[in-house]
C-alpha cells in the first residue's frame, strides 16, 4: 500500500477549482519538506486563481525556494501590462539557469504563462518533457488550443498509463472530448457528472457541464447550471 | 447445500414438516419424538410414550395432530396441542416402519415387518384394511399426493402399488353394519378393497423406498442393492425407466424435489445425492464423515429438505433462494432463473433484459448472488459462486433490451465485484477482465468479501469488521467492528449504510461511525431505507424499522419472506423467493410518529395526533419511556392515566381536572404533594380541603401567611370540637388569650394558669388561680419569657413565582402551539441566518476578485476573437506564419507540432453560407457571400447579429487553473451518435421558428396599431433572414415566402407611417391610404386599412373612391359589425353622388405595385427596377440606391439569390 497522500485533497480541491477549500484543506501536520513547499506553492496558486495576487506578491520572499518564486512569477505577470515584460524576462532568464531550469513548477508556470502569450511554441519547449500530471494536463491544454487533438490525445494516453483516476487525467480527458466533440461530448457530461458526484460540485465542473450541454444542444439545461455556477462563484 | 438448523440427538430415524409453522418432528431410535422450531433453533416439546425406536412420524395437514409408529407395534396419534397422546392404533404384529396421513381423507396408512400395510381411520380410530402381498418386511408405504394410490417397497425386493379407490366407494357410504361386516371380512380374507395394481421388479435386493412423483406418473425407489430406480406408470402398466447409480451403500430413502427437476436420495454411505432427473445424472453429492443417513422431509410448501442421520438432524436449502438485485433510480434490475430483468417501480412494468445462463444447465447454486450496475454505461456485473467465484460483465445497449439472445460475457475469476465508478469496478483478488484496465490494491485488512461504497470506494468485509476504503487515495476512511455481515444497504442520499449480519443491523454513517445496532432472534433478509432516514427491514417473518436512535418496531406481520427493494412513502416494493415484484402498502403512521417526535417535529407530531387513529397502551408507554408524558396525556381517555401522567409532565391544571373526576382521597393527595412541589399554593389548599386535611392546611396557612384563613381554621376546629387542632391553630396564630381558652376548657387549668400568666394575661392568671386554689403551679425563676410567633413569609398567600412558565406546545389549544413552533423556528432560522450571513460577506471579499478576473479572461479573449474575425488577412496568414516557426525549433530534440486548423476554418472551408461564415467570425468572407448573393451592401444593420453569431457559436471551457480558457466552437445538429472529430456546422442562435414567432408579433403590433414597433419588428425580420439556416427546401421555400409577406407590411407601414406625418396635403394621404391598400396583408388588417382609406377619402368628399373601398371592405365579410355598418353608409352616401372632389394618382382598374421608395403605382408595363433580396419594386429611378424597404440591398443589384440551407448547394 502506497503511503497516503497529506496532500491529497488539497491538490484535488486545487484542480477542481474549488479554490476556498483547498485553502481550507492546506493545514496538515507530518508533512515532509518537499511537502511543505508543494503544499505552499499550490495555496498560493489558489490565492492567485482566486485573484488576490498583491498577497501573493507580498507573502513570497527572496529565499523562498524555486517553485514559489515561480508562482510569485506567476503572479506579476498577471497583475498588470507593466510587470508583464520583467515578469516574461526573468521567466526565461531563470529558465535558462541549468540548475533550476529544469524545476517542473518553473516549467509549468513557463508552460502556462506562454500559453497566455499564445506562443505556443515556446510553451512547449519547457512543458512538452512532461514529468508531472500538471505538465501533462497543460499539454494537452496547448495541444488543444493549437487544434491538435491528435496530440493531445496522446498526451492523455500517457496520463492515463500513469493513473488513470487521477482528477487531471480525468479532467483532461473530458476537455479532449470537447475538443473533439461528437458523441464524445456525453462522455465528457459523465466525467464532469462524476467528479461533481465524487468529490463536489464546484463553479469550474459546473461550467463544464454547461459548456457539454451546450454542445448537445441543451441550452435551457446549461443556463441553469451556468446560474448555478454563478451563485457557486459569489458564494463559495 | 444451506444448512438452516441442525440438531444432535440419538439416531434420527422419522421426520415431518409441519405444513405451516416452522417446525419439524424427528422421530428417534430412543423412543423419543421431538418438536423443533427449526426457525428459532428450539425444541417446542418431547414426546416420550413409545417403547423402543419410533420409525415412522408425520404431521396432520390441517388438525394439530401428527402420528407416530414404533418398534413397539404402536400407531399413536397425538395431540400437539394438548401436549398428549390421544388414542393409540392396535393391529400390526412387528415393527411399524412408516405412518402417514391421509390429505383429505381421516385415513392414516401405515407399513409393517409384518409383511401388511393397513389404513386406518383415525376419526373411528379402525383399521379399514389391511393390504397384503408382500413377502417380507414392508419399508414404506406412502399415500399418492392426489390420486387413490399407495406406494409400498419391501424387502421382498418389490415395489408394489395399490389402488385404493374401492376403499373410498365404500367409506363414502354411510358407516353401519355392513361396514362393520365387511370390515372384518378384510380382517378375514385380506384386503378387497385395496387390490395391487403394479408389482416393479428390477432391484436385486430389498427396497428400502418409494415414494411417487406429486404430478407426474412417476415412482421413484431404492434400494439395498445401492440403486435409486426411476419407474413409469400409466393406466395399464408400470414399468422401469432408469436406474441411478452412485451411492456407495443401502440406499435408504429417495424423493423428488417438489419445485425442481431433481430427485433427492440419501444412504447409508453417509451422503445426500443430488440427481437431475431428466438427464438422469448426478448433480451434487454432500457426505458426512461419521453419520449414516435414514430418513428424507420435504417442506410441503417451503424449499426446505430436513435429512435424519445417526447423530441427529438437518434442515437445508439445496439453493439460495434470494435473487440477486440492485436498484437504480426507479429501475429494479433482478435475476430471475436464468433471465436478468427490469422493473419500473412507478409504471410497475417487468421487462427481461437478457438470459445470462444457458438453458438447461442445471447446476446448484450457480446463481447469481450479487448484483451490481452501472446506469451510464447501462453494464451489468453478476458474481456467483461458479468457478469457486466468479462474475460475468454484460454490456447492454439500449435496444437490445428483451432480445432473447445470450449475449457472450466477459468472465473472471474473484470474490465479488462491484462498479466503484461509471466505467470502473473492483474485483477481489484474483486476475482480471480482459479488457479493463485494472490497478491492483492492497486491501487494508484480510477481506472476504467487498461492497459498493460510493463512488471510487469499496467497503470491505472480513470476519469481525468492515472498512470502508479509498481506492484512489488508498486510505481507510473507516472502520468498524461487526458481526459478519451479509448485507450493504445504502441510504438514498448515501449518508448512511445499513450493514445486515444473520441476526444484527448496524446502522452507520458513511465514514462508519456508529450509529446503532439492533439484534434479532429470526434471520434479518433485506432491508432499504425510506425517504426520511428509516430503515425498513425484514426478517423471515416481519417487516420492521427502525429509527435513527435504534428504536424498533414490527410493521406488518409476513408469510413469506420477501426481499426489500425500495421503500416509497407507504409502498414498500419487494421481491419474493419466486422473483416476482409485489407492491406491499404498510401504514407508517406508528414510525412517522416516533420519528417525528425523535426529530422534535412537534408540528408533525401534533398533526399525526389530531389526524390519525394512534392510540393505544404501546403509543402511551413509548411515549412515556421516552420522555413525553405530556404527548402522552393527549392520547388517554382513562382518568386516572390522565391523572398520572398529568403529574408526570408536571401538568398542574390537568391533574387538578382530572383528580376532580376521579375524586379520591389518594389522588387529591398526590396531587397536592405534586402543587407544593411546584409551589402552587392555591391547588394545594384546594387539594387539602377536598381530602379535609385540617393539619396539611393549617400548616399550609401558616407557611404562606393567611392568618385570617388560619382564625377560620381556628374556628373550624372549634366547630368539629378538635382540641388539638385548635390549639395548634391558636398556637400558629400567637393568641395566648384563645390558647387559654382552650386548655381551660379542657380542665388543663395548671397549664392554661402558666400559658396565661407567663404571656402577662395577669386578670385570667389570677382568675385560674384562685380556681386552681391551693395546685397553683410555681413558675420558674429568672427567665424572662417571650410570646413564640411564626415568621412572615416572605411570600403571601400567592403561588410561587415560576421562573420558565412550563407551558409546552402540547398544553392547552393545539392550534395555538403550533404557531408557537413556527415562531421558534422562524427565531431559530434567524439565529442561522446572522452566521451564515457573517460567512458570506467574508467569502465574497475573496470570490468577487475572481470572479471580475474570469470575466476580464472572458473578454479578452473574446476581444481578441472578434479582432481575428473583422481582420480576415490575419487570420488568413496565421497557419504560415507558424510553419517556419516550427522549422526553427526542429533545432531542439522536440519538434513543435504545427497548429491543427480551428473548427471556424473548417466551417468556411465547407460552407457557403454566409450565416457559418459569421459564425466562423470570418465576417469579410460572409459579406461577400452576402453580397453576392442578394446583393447586400449596407451591413450595418447585420453587425450585431454577426456578433451574436459569433458569440453564440462558441463556448468557453475554463480548463487548467491559471491557463488562458479554451474556445470551443458549438455545432449544430448534434446527436448522441455523431462520431468524434467530424466536424459539425455551427449552432446558430438565429432560428426560423423565432422568426414565425416574431412575425406574428409583428401581426399584434399591427393590429393594435403600434406601427412604429410594428415596423421595426418586420424589419428586424428582413434583416436577420439572410443569417437563417434551414434544413429542407420546404423550409427554403418558406423562408421565401416570408421575405414577401413581410416586405409588403414594411412597406405598408412605412406608407401609412408616411401619410401621419404629412397633414397638409390631403390627396396624398388619400393616395396612401389606397395604397396601403394594394399590400399583401392579413384579412384583419387588410379590412383596417380599407375603413381607414375609405374615411380618409369619405373625409375629403372623394365618394367614388370611398364606394370602391366600401366595397372591397364588404367583400371580406368583416366580422366587426361596426365595420359593415360604416361601409354600408359609405355606400348609401356615395351612391347619391359618385364623384371625386380632387384627382388621385390611383386607379384601382388598373394592376399595380408600388414604388418602395416614392411610393408611386407601377402601373403594369411600366418599367420598374427591383430589390435582389427582398424584391420590393422601384421607378428606374431608384436603381443603384440603397433599398428603403430593406435597407440592406442595392436596388437593381445582380444577386444569385438567396442562399439558406445546405440542401440548396447539394
Amino acid at each position: 500500500m502506497a503511503a497516503p497522500d497529506h496532500l491529497f485533497n488539497l491538490r484535488n480541491n486545487f484542480y477542481l477549482g474549488a479554490y476556498q477549500a483547498a485553502i481550507n484543506s492546506s493545514d496538515g501536520s507530518n508533512l515532509s519538506p518537499d511537502d511543505v513547499v508543494e503544499r505552499d506553492s499550490l495555496v498560493h496558486r489558489c490565492y492567485i486563481a482566486l485573484g488576490q495576487l498583491q498577497f501573493v506578491i507580498s507573502e513570497i520572499d527572496q529565499n523562498a525556494p524555486t517553485p514559489l518564486q515561480a508562482v510569485k512569477l506567476l503572479a506579476l505577470y498577471f497583475s498588470g501590462a507593466s510587470q508583464k515584460e520583467s515578469a516574461i524576462s526573468s521567466l526565461k532568464e531563470w529558465l535558462a539557469d541549468p540548475a533550476i531550469g529544469n524545476n517542473p513548477t518553473l516549467r509549468l508556470i513557463a508552460g502556462t504563462i506562454f500559453l497566455h502569450e499564445q506562443d505556443f511554441n515556446e510553451a512547449l519547449k519547457y512543458t512538452n518533457a512532461g514529468g508531472t500530471m500538471e505538465l501533462h494536463a497543460l499539454n494537452v491544454q496547448i495541444f488543444i488550443k493549437m487544434h491538435r487533438s491528435d496530440y493531445a490525445e496522446r498526451q492523455l494516453r500517457m496520463m492515463q498509463q500513469i493513473d488513470e483516476d487521477h482528477t487531471l487525467t480525468q479532467l483532461a480527458n473530458a476537455w479532449l472530448d470537447l475538443a473533439v466533440g461528437g458523441s464524445k461530448i456525453q462522455e465528457a457530461h459523465l466525467i464532469f457528472q462524476d467528479l461533481s458526484e465524487r468529490y463536489q460540485s464546484t463553479s469550474l465542473l459546473l461550467n463544464g457541464k454547461a459548456v457539454c450541454c451546450m454542445h448537445m444542444g441543451n441550452f435551457d439545461e446549461a443556463e441553469t447550471l451556468l446560474v448555478e455556477a454563478l451563485n457557486k462563484a459569489s458564494f463559495s | 447445500m444451506l444448512t438452516k438448523f441442525e440438531t444432535k440427538s440419538n439416531r434420527v430415524k422419522g421426520l415431518s414438516f409441519h405444513p405451516k409453522r416452522p417446525w419439524i418432528l424427528a422421530s428417534l431410535h430412543s423412543g423419543v419424538i421431538q418438536l423443533w422450531d427449526y426457525r428459532m433453533g428450539t425444541l417446542i416439546d418431547k414426546f416420550d410414550e413409545h417403547d423402543g425406536p419410533v420409525r415412522g412420524v408425520h404431521f396432520h395437514y390441517s388438525q394439530p395432530l401428527f402420528v407416530s409408529g414404533g418398534d413397539d407395534y404402536k400407531i399413536k396419534v397425538w395431540n400437539y396441542k394438548l401436549h398428549r397422546c390421544l388414542f393409540t392404533l392396535l393391529g400390526h404384529l412387528d415393527y411399524i416402519r412408516t405412518v402417514q396421513f391421509h390429505h383429505e381423507n381421516p385415513w392414516i396408512v401405515s407399513a409393517s415387518d409384518d409383511q401388511t400395510i393397513r389404513v386406518w381411520n383415525w376419526q373411528s380410530r379402525t383399521c379399514i384394511s389391511v393390504l397384503t402381498g408382500h413377502n417380507h418386511y414392508v419399508m414404506c408405504a406412502l399415500f399418492h399426493p392426489k390420486e387413490d394410490l399407495v406406494v409400498s417397497a419391501s424387502l421382498d425386493q418389490t415395489v408394489r402399488v395399490w389402488d385404493i379407490s374401492s376403499l373410498k366407494r365404500k367409506n363414502a357410504s354411510p358407516a353401519d353394519d355392513l361396514l362393520r361386516l365387511s370390515q372384518m371380512n378384510t380382517d378375514l380374507f385380506g384386503g378387497i378393497d385395496a387390490v395391487v395394481k403394479y408389482v416393479l421388479e428390477g432391484h436385486d435386493r430389498g427396497v428400502n423406498w418409494a415414494s411417487f412423483h406429486p404430478t407426474l406418473p412417476l415412482i421413484v425407489s431404492g434400494a439395498d442393492d445401492r440403486q435409486v430406480k426411476l419407474w413409469r406408470m400409466n393406466d395399464t402398466k408400470a414399468w422401469e425407466v432408469d436406474t441411478l447409480r452412485g451411492h456407495m451403500n443401502n440406499v435408504s430413502c429417495v424423493m423428488f424435489h417438489a419445485k425442481q427437476d431433481i430427485i433427492v436420495s440419501n444412504s447409508e454411505d453417509k451422503s445426500i445425492r443430488i440427481w437431475d432427473a431428466t438427464k438422469r445424472t448426478g448433480v451434487q453429492t454432500f457426505r458426512r464423515e461419521h453419520d449414516r443417513f435414514w430418513i428424507l422431509a420435504a417442506h410441503p410448501e417451503m424449499n426446505l429438505l430436513a435429512a435424519g442421520h445417526d447423530s441427529g438432524m438437518i434442515v437445508f436449502k439445496l439453493e439460495r433462494e434470494r435473487p440477486a438485485f440492485v436498484v437504480s433510480g426507479d429501475t429494479l434490475f433482478y435475476t430471475k432463473e436464468r433471465f436478468l430483468c427490469s422493473y419500473e417501480f412507478s409504471t410497475q412494468r417487468d421487462t427481461q433484459i437478457l438470459p445470462f445462463r444457458r438453458p438447461g444447465s442445471l447446476s446448484l447454486n450457480q446463481s447469481p448472488k450479487t448484483l451490481s450496475y452501472s446506469p451510464t454505461d447501462n453494464a451489468f456485473l453478476l458474481c456467483s459462486d461458479v468457478d469457486g467465484g466468479s462474475y460475468e460483465l454484460y454490456c447492454i445497449t439500449k435496444d437490445s433490451y428483451g432480445r432473447g439472445d445470450l449475449q457472450d460475457a466477459k468472465k473472471g475469476h474473484g470474490g465479488s465485484a462491484v462498479f466503484v465508478s461509471r466505467n470502473r469496478f473492483a474485483v477481489l483478488e484474483k486476475s482480471n477482465n480482459q479488457n479493463e484496465t485494472v490497478k491492483k490494491s492492497a486491501l487494508p485488512i484480510a477481506t472476504d468479501a467487498i461492497f459498493y461504497a460510493g463512488t471510487g470506494n469499496v467497503l470491505c468485509r472480513s470476519e469481525d469488521r468492515v472498512v470502508i476504503f479509498d481506492l484512489q487515495q488508498r486510505i481507510v476512511l473507516g472502520e468498524l467492528q461487526t458481526p459478519f455481515i451479509k448485507y450493504v444497504v445504502w441510504s438514498n442520499d448515501m449518508e448512511h449504510v445499513a450493514l445486515l449480519s444473520k441476526h444484527a443491523i448496524i446502522i452507520a454513517s458513511k465514514k462508519l461511525v456508529h450509529q446503532c445496532t439492533l439484534h434479532e432472534t429470526i434471520r434479518v433478509k433485506s432491508g432499504a431505507w425510506d425517504d426520511n432516514g428509516v430503515f425498513i427491514y425484514t426478517t423471515l417473518n416481519h417487516i420492521k424499522y427502525c429509527l435513527p436512535n435504534g428504536d424498533s418496531g414490527i410493521i406488518k406481520t409476513l408469510d413469506i419472506p420477501i426481499y426489500i427493494t425500495k421503500v416509497s412513502g407507504n409502498t414498500i416494493f419487494c421481491l419474493d423467493r419466486d422473483g416476482k415484484s409485489r407492491a406491499i402498502i404498510i401504514d407508517a403512521t406508528e414510525y412517522i410518529f416516533k420519528l417525528s417526535l425523535l426529530k422534535k417535529r412537534y408540528d408533525h407530531v401534533m398533526n399525526m395526533i389530531r389526524n390519525s387513529q394512534l392510540c393505544g397502551q404501546a403509543v402511551i408507554a413509548y411515549l412515556q419511556q421516552k420522555g413525553f408524558p405530556e404527548v402522552a396525556l393527549h392520547f388517554v381517555k382513562d382518568e386516572r392515566i390522565r391523572f398520572n401522567l398529568a403529574l408526570e409532565s408536571g401538568n398542574i391544571q390537568t391533574a387538578v381536572a382530572s383528580a376532580t373526576a376521579i375524586d379520591e382521597k389518594d389522588h387529591w393527595y398526590r396531587l397536592g404533594v405534586e402543587a407544593l412541589r411546584q409551589g402552587n399554593a392555591g391547588i394545594v389548599e384546594y387539594a387539602y380541603q377536598r381530602t379535609k386535611n385540617f393539619e396539611r392546611l393549617s400548616f399550609l396557612y401558616l407557611v404562606t401567611g393567611n392568618l385570617e384563613k388560619l382564625s377560620k381554621m381556628l374556628k373550624i376546629a372549634e366547630v368539629k370540637n378538635d382540641v388539638m387542632g385548635q390549639f395548634h391553630n391558636a398556637l400558629y396564630l400567637g393568641d395566648v388569650r384563645e390558647r387559654v381558652k382552650i386548655l381551660e376548657n379542657v380542665s388543663h387549668l395548671p397549664l392554661a394558669y402558666i400559658t396565661a400568666s407567663v404571656h402577662g394575661l395577669h386578670d385570667v392568671a389570677e382568675r385560674l388561680a384562685a380556681e386552681l386554689g391551693d395546685d397553683v403551679p410555681s413558675l420558674p425563676e429568672g427567665k424572662v419569657p417571650s410570646l413564640l410567633m411564626p415568621p412572615s413569609p416572605v411570600m403571601c398567600g400567592s403561588d410561587w413565582p415560576l421562573l420558565r412558565v412550563m407551558r409546552g406546545m402540547f398544553d392547552g389549544a393545539f392550534d395555538n402551539a403550533g404557531r408557537g413552533v413556527a415562531d421558534e423556528e422562524e427565531y431559530e432560522a434567524a439565529d442561522a441566518d446572522w452566521g451564515e450571513e457573517l460567512d458570506i460577506v467574508d467569502v465574497d471579499g475573496v470570490q468577487n476578485g475572481d470572479v471580475a478576473a474570469i470575466l476580464e479572461d472572458g473578454e479578452v479573449a473574446e476581444e481578441n476573437d472578434e479582432e481575428g474575425g473583422w481582420e480576415m488577412e490575419d487570420l488568413g496568414l496565421g497557419p504560415e506564419e507558424d510553419t517556419p516557426r516550427a522549422a526553427n525549433s526542429a533545432s531542439s530534440v522536440f519538434v513543435t507540432p504545427t497548429p491543427g486548423m480551428p473548427v471556424s476554418q473548417i466551417w468556411i472551408q465547407k460552407s457557403s453560407l454566409a450565416a457559418d461564415h459569421a459564425a466562423a467570425g470570418n465576417f469579410e468572407t460572409a459579406m461577400r457571400l452576402l453580397n453576392r448573393q442578394l446583393g447586400i451592401r449596407n451591413f450595418t444593420p447585420l453587425r450585431s447579429m454577426f456578433i451574436d453569431l459569433h458569440s453564440g457559436s462558441h463556448s468557453y471551457l475554463r480548463a487548467f487553473s491559471s491557463a488562458p480558457v479554451i474556445s470551443l466552437a458549438i455545432e449544430r445538429g448534434w446527436t448522441e451518435s455523431a462520431s468524434a472529430n467530424v466536424r459539425g456546422p455551427p449552432a446558430l442562435p438565429f432560428k426560423f421558428s423565432q422568426l414565425d414567432e416574431k412575425l406574428r408579433a409583428g401581426y399584434k403590433l399591427t393590429t393594435a396599431g403600434k406601427f412604429t414597433e410594428a415596423l421595426r419588428t418586420f424589419v428586424n425580420i428582413l434583416h436577420t433572414i439572410p443569417l437563417v439556416v434551414v434544413e429542407s427546401r420546404r423550409e427554403v421555400d418558406e423562408v421565401k415566402e416570408l421575405i414577401i409577406i413581410v416586405k409588403e407590411y414594411v412597406l405598408g407601414l412605412q406608407m401609412e407611417l408616411k401619410r401621419r406625418e404629412i397633414r397638409d396635403n390631403p390627396a396624398r394621404q388619400q393616395e396612401l391610404a389606397a395604397y396601403f391598400t394594394h399590400c399583401n396583408l392579413q384579412t384583419p388588417h387588410l379590412r383596417l386599412a380599407l375603413q381607414n382609406a375609405m374615411t380618409v377619402c369619405v373625409k375629403a368628399k372623394n365618394l367614388a373612391t370611398a364606394y370602391n373601398f366600401a366595397r372591397r371592405l364588404l367583400e371580406t365579410n368583416p366580422t366587426v359589425e361596426s365595420q359593415t355598418k360604416a361601409a354600408r353608409q359609405v355606400i348609401a352616401v356615395a351612391e347619391r353622388s359618385m364623384t371625386d372632389t380632387t384627382e388621385l394618382n390611383y386607379d384601382f382598374r388598373n394592376p399595380f405595385v408600388i414604388c418602395g421608395a416614392t411610393y408611386v403605382p407601377i402601373y403594369r408595363g411600366q418599367k420598374d427596377v427591383s430589390c435582389p433580396y427582398c424584391t420590393s419594386r422601384f421607378v428606374p429611378s431608384q436603381k443603384g440606391e440603397l433599398c428603403t424597404v430593406c435597407d440592406l440591398a442595392v436596388v437593381g443589384e445582380d444577386a444569385s439569390g438567396l442562399l439558406c440551407s445546405p440542401s440548396q448547394i447539394r
